[in-house]
């Protein structure tokens, strides 16, 4: 079962990787959240990472949206992390985000261990 | 008519005299350039060939008053040229300034030869020469001003480069002190190049050492805790370092939560956290 907009891998013990494509539709969250949390409790998963490689900048309704699908991913107790911020993106979302966001930030898979924030 | 009169006039003694005038103003620039090693014999003598021959193609030219013809243009350049070459090498503008006031004086006196000159032709040539030389003067000066602008722009650069310096001090750690007044402008330039520098060396700890920082003001904390949340989303852990007790004190009174930044008292301390979390351990040998 597929969510339309990701790819969603398993890549390890409880561990997926979203990678968002161009046909994402943040329009329609709650369709997107449901389809990937389906997914997540169907293999028992623990940790989302989120993809943020191919996203240069990241506007207030893009991390509404990344917000809006870590709280859910807290109420199912998967942790989401997003990696490979690129640095136009974490400039730009550091002049508009008052709060710290849901989510926890790594540099990649490899390096998200006890040091990333959260 | 008197104008193109003294256009010939004006040539007519150049080419007369043109060993004379050039000799004058060799000597003039070894003088003024060559003591102090600005320009070399041959570069002096070259200069004072090229002007002579440029003025006699601008004088010879239809209208020399034109001051977008291609004869003027020339002209306007080379002394554009010559200009950024003297100032490039250390030499003063009121000197070469003055050095083109003896040009146009050279060209003057040149006259006195001719015993038949009339008052409307010298008039004419007088007038002449001032406009072309005044001319020349203000592209020299607008020389200067570019030249001056550039070393300006080159030093704030390097002052800004220096001021921001982010050093990995350990693997995947980061260090940056901060000095003086963080502006919006230069949060900018410092967040660009801290970010791209965690981008790059994928650092997991930033430490921030603010105890350069005299003082502090809602816009200065607005920009540190911005930041601070940029680099945690880059996944690495900031660590804000060296607050001083008048700027702990500015903080609270400015109502600034620094409840989500991790600080330490000093460098040492802060660089101690980051190997901490990172899981490096740094024991004496002895």
């Amino acid at each position: 079962m597929s969510v339309p907009g990701v790819h969603l891998t398993a890549i390890g013990s409880g561990d997926f990787l979203l990678e968002p494509t161009r046909s994402l539709d943040i329009s329609k969250r709650s369709e997107l959240i449901e389809g990937i949390i389906r997914r997540l409790q169907g293999t028992k998963s623990q940790r989302l990472y989120y993809d943020l490689a191919e996203l240069p900048v990241i506007d207030p309704v893009y991390f509404g949206w990344l917000n809006a699908l870590a709280r859910a991913c807290q109420t199912v107790n998967v942790q989401m992390v997003c990696i490979h911020m690129q640095p136009t993106a974490a400039f730009a979302l550091s002049r508009f985000v008052k709060d710290p966001p849901c989510f926890h930030s790594a540099h990649d898979v490899s390096l998200c261990g006890e040091g990333y924030p959260g | 008519m008197a104008a193109i009169q003294a256009n010939k006039l004006l040539i007519e003694q150049l080419k007369l005299q043109i060993g004379h005038i050039s000799g004058a103003i060799e000597t003039q620039g070894q003088t003024v350039f060559g003591t102090s090693n600005l320009m070399s014999t041959d570069e002096i003598t070259d200069f004072s060939l090229e002007f002579l021959e440029l003025m006699l193609v601008l004088l010879e030219s239809s209208n020399p008053l034109d001051h977008h013809q291609p004869a003027f243009l020339a002209l306007r350049a080379f002394f554009s040229n010559m200009s950024k070459q003297i100032l490039a090498r250390g030499g003063r503008m009121e000197d070469f300034l003055r050095y083109i006031q003896f040009l146009q004086r050279c060209l003057i006196e040149s006259l006195k030869e001719d015993k038949h000159m009339k008052i409307d032709g010298m008039r004419a040539i007088l007038l002449l020469l001032s406009a072309v030389f005044n001319e020349l003067t203000l592209s020299v000066f607008q020389a200067y001003l570019e030249e001056k602008e550039g070393t300006i722009n080159a030093q704030q650069e390097e002052l800004r480069e220096t001021s921001t310096p982010i050093t990995e001090i350990w693997d995947g750690v980061l260090t940056l002190p901060i000095i003086g007044t963080l502006d919006s402008s230069r949060t900018m330039i410092v967040m660009e190049a801290l970010l791209n520098r965690i981008a790059a060396e994928r650092a997991r700890a930033v430490v921030m050492d603010v105890t350069g920082v005299r003082s502090i003001d809602s816009e200065v904390s607005h920009h540190l805790i911005q930041m601070v949340r940029a680099i945690q989303l880059m996944g690495a852990d900031a660590i804000l370092t060296g607050i001083r007790p008048e700027i702990a004190r500015a903080l609270t009174s400015l109502n600034i939560d620094l409840g989500n930044v991790t600080t330490r008292a000093s460098l040492s301390d802060g660089l101690k956290e980051a190997f901490r979390r990172l899981g490096i351990q740094v024991t004496s040998t002895k």
